[in-house]
């Protein structure tokens, strides 16, 4: 009992808010993804590609222009929004009717592309942002500011996105749209133009996203492939375009990760998150907040 | 003699001087056609190239296009390079294409392990020559008797070994603790490189005797690190042995940093360890009295107990590294272990393959590889070269080999171990007042 009551230490304490800290990280990653997918019905594979895009325009303003960090980051967030509504006009649009394999390939060109675009331009050099916030220490514990500010942006983005989806007149013509893409057409609503209002905020969201990661990570062209399977995962096993479910996976996940970590080898952590994820897939295929039909 | 006698004899003259023309056009031709052909792989895209492939890459390269200018015994040298992009289906695949599309008479190159072990089998199957600068996972020798491949670079498990015992023979004097009292966690990247480091960590520290409280694996592309860094917390290690590629070396001090982490020392071995430059923009000045464990930087090896041709082919190095590289603070040590390890090649084993086995198949390079007899000091690494021969465990790898522990301090690369080679007492355990110092 002693041994068992023993594994309750600080450190197991860390590890829970550790966990916490990173499903706020992994939720504002899947929040912009999670919304495109609601709304336009089309998985942008290239997303974690446009937050990198827009870690390195963090990086450039900053260390090149010798911005601060506060006047930065709105630049970033327009630049990232602006980059998702050109992939929206040049790339998703025109295959709107296609079959999803082909809007899915498409993306993933637009992966393959971004990174090879980011070796050419930026070098294939790791590159860090060089801001080092300080720490939050509890007793024993300690945690990373920047990791707070990720949690907090996620929490507030994700309350700010419910908010505009549910008091907003293009909100609810977002909503709407997603519930029914033909008949709101016929409502006299401007699809074309609701489509790329969401594609310009889920790429808001990565700007936002991108703005918090460089805190934390370094920059580099293949600094995606870090994060989008398992922002990816995170949205099918939250369901899918389901901003809470999306925000609640995120959580599960990370939680699986770092307690996994913690009692045993941190990859069995990530082979514990996987088996989750995949046992879910078999029980709750619409995601784990999805309502049984 | 009359007109029909002379016309024969002019004919026959003709024909005479036209074979002799012949003969001389064709040994002429052959002669112009004479090169080797060498496919070179490393990783120029993808998260291993800036972690130092590119820098292997580079001094590769150095070497390569000197020999391209002067060739090797008549035979001109051409290289065709191609980008692993950090992936070993990618690397096999290049290889395959270079030997079979290309037509390169050999490969050379190689930074990534997890590449290494699977190109080697393939190509020692193919019957085709492999000389690796590189990567150094004892998993691509180890028991498989290849015939083909050849490796004169120090394997993982010398590394592992040399920093357990750098620190065993400091456990007394700087730590104040007998071997068996000192803490040590030993933390690795779980591709073959990371693990078979990670190996030669365990056996050096069961040797030492010392007390052995984490050993763990992660994934270099783990986006997070927190719960590795919660258990080192909780194990109290007095050092830290660490086997990384870049992105993980710096999320790994980031998160250590954040959650408190203190340790006496860490020791990385080569990879990222090895870009100083990146260190040093990633963690500032946590990058101080960092030690990495790696074949010495050819710019600070003694050059007075070198072989008299090595001091200026490493001047020329340096000099083609300053202009393909400018403003770098230290020139990295990937750099050196690149050129040095083709030049081993392009200098000792393809003239005699060319002069003692008649030129450049297969079979010629293996054996003139085999005849390597390379006194220490004989390399700009410092270390000789003689390959463990066929029939052996660890056949085609440089048995004369070893890596040396170098600390950087202030921004300069020192090598504190071992002490035939130590150019400065080393800073152990970090100085109180840094970082990650648990003073």
């Amino acid at each position: 009992m002693q041994a068992f009551l023993d594994v309750f230490d600080i450190y197991f304490l860390e590890a829970v808010i550790n966990g916490i800290l990173l499903g706020g990280v992994l939720a504002l990653l899947a929040l912009g993804l999670n919304l495109i997918f609601g709304v336009i019905d089309v998985t942008w594979i290239c997303y974690a590609e446009l937050v990198m895009i827009g870690m390195y325009g963090m990086y450039y303003l900053v260390q090149y222009y010798h911005l601060p960090y506060w006047a930065a980051a709105p630049l970033v967030i327009l630049l990232v929004a602006l980059l998702g509504a050109a992939l929206h006009f040049l790339v998703i649009a025109p295959l709107l009717t296609a079959p999803p394999i082909n809007q899915l390939l498409a993306t993933g060109g637009v992966l393959f592309i971004l990174q090879s675009f980011a070796t050419v331009a930026f070098g294939i050099d790791f590159r860090n942002l060089g801001i080092r916030l300080p720490v939050l220490a509890l007793g024993d514990m300690n945690f990373s500011y920047a990791r707070l500010l990720s949690f907090g942006a996620a929490l507030i983005g994700m309350i700010g996105v419910y908010l505009f989806m549910t008091k907003t007149f293009t909100g609810t013509a977002i909503r709407a749209i997603a519930q029914d893409r033909q008949i709101m057409s016929l409502m006299g609503v401007d699809a074309k133009r609701i489509y790329l209002i969401t594609s310009a905020i889920g790429g808001g969201l990565a700007g936002l996203a991108a703005c918090l990661l460089v805190l934390q990570y370094d920059v580099h062209p293949f600094v995606g492939l870090s994060f989008g399977p398992v922002t990816f995962l995170i949205c099918v096993l939250g369901g899918l375009g389901n901003f809470i479910g999306g925000f609640v996976a995120a959580f599960v996940f990370a939680e699986i990760i770092s307690l996994g970590g913690l009692f045993s080898d941190l990859e069995w952590g990530y082979v514990l998150a996987f088996a989750f994820f995949i046992i879910m897939m078999f029980i709750r295929p619409a995601g784990l907040l999805a309502r049984r039909s | 003699m009359t007109a029909k006698k002379a016309a024969r004899l002019f004919a026959a003259l003709s024909v005479a001087l036209a074979t002799l023309g012949l003969t001389a056009n064709a040994e002429a031709q052959e002669n112009k056609d004479k090169k080797i052909k060498i496919g070179v792989i490393f990783d120029l895209t993808g998260p291993l190239a800036g972690g130092g492939s590119e820098l292997q890459y580079t001094g590769v390269k150095i070497m390569l296009d000197h020999y391209a200018k002067t060739g090797v015994e008549g035979y001109k040298v051409e290289a065709v390079y191609a980008d692993a992009q950090s992936k070993p289906d990618i690397a096999i695949n290049e290889a395959v294409r270079l030997l079979e599309q290309e037509k390169v008479d050999m490969v050379m190159g190689f930074f990534s392990s997890a590449q290494c072990v699977p190109v080697a089998a393939r190509v020692d199957q193919m019957k085709k020559f492999m000389w690796i600068t590189t990567c150094i996972s004892s998993g691509v020798f180890d028991g498989k008797n290849y015939k083909y491949v050849f490796r004169p670079q120090a394997s993982g498990s010398q590394y592992g070994m040399m920093t357990t015992d750098f620190i065993a023979q400091n456990s007394v004097a700087k730590f104040g603790k007998e071997p068996k009292d000192l803490r040590v966690a030993i933390i690795h990247e779980d591709g073959a490189y990371g693990v078979d480091v990670s190996k030669g960590n365990e056996a050096g520290a069961k040797a030492a005797g010392f007390n052995i409280v984490l050993k763990e694996g992660y994934a270099a592309t783990a986006p997070d690190l927190s719960a590795l860094v919660t258990k080192l917390k909780r194990a109290k290690p007095d050092v830290i042995f660490h086997t990384g590629y870049n992105p993980d070396i710096t999320l790994l001090f980031r998160q250590a940093r954040e959650q408190g982490l203190k340790f006496g020392a860490i020791v990385g071995h080569g990879a990222g360890y090895g870009v100083y430059e990146k260190l040093k923009e990633g963690l500032g000045a946590d990058a101080n009295y960092l030690f990495n464990t790696d074949p010495i930087s050819i710019w600070l090896a003694n050059q007075a107990s070198m072989d008299k041709k090595l001091p200026p082919v490493i001047k020329m190095v340096g000099e083609e590294f300053d202009k393909a590289k400018p403003g770098v603070a230290i020139r990295s040590a990937h750099v050196g272990i690149g050129a040095s390890n083709a030049f081993v090649f392009l200098d000792d084993v393809l003239p005699r393959a060319i002069k003692k086995y008649g030129g450049v198949d297969p079979d010629a390079l293996r054996k003139a590889a085999l005849d390597t007899d390379i006194p220490e000091g004989g390399t700009m690494l410092g270390f000789g070269v003689k390959f463990y021969g066929e029939g052996t465990q660890l056949a085609g790898q440089n048995e004369r080999s070893f890596p040396v522990v170098l600390q950087y301090i202030d921004d300069k690369s020192y090598v504190v171990w071992p002490k035939s080679q130590m150019q400065r007492e080393t800073v152990l355990p970090l100085p109180a007042g840094t970082t990650y110092s648990y003073k």
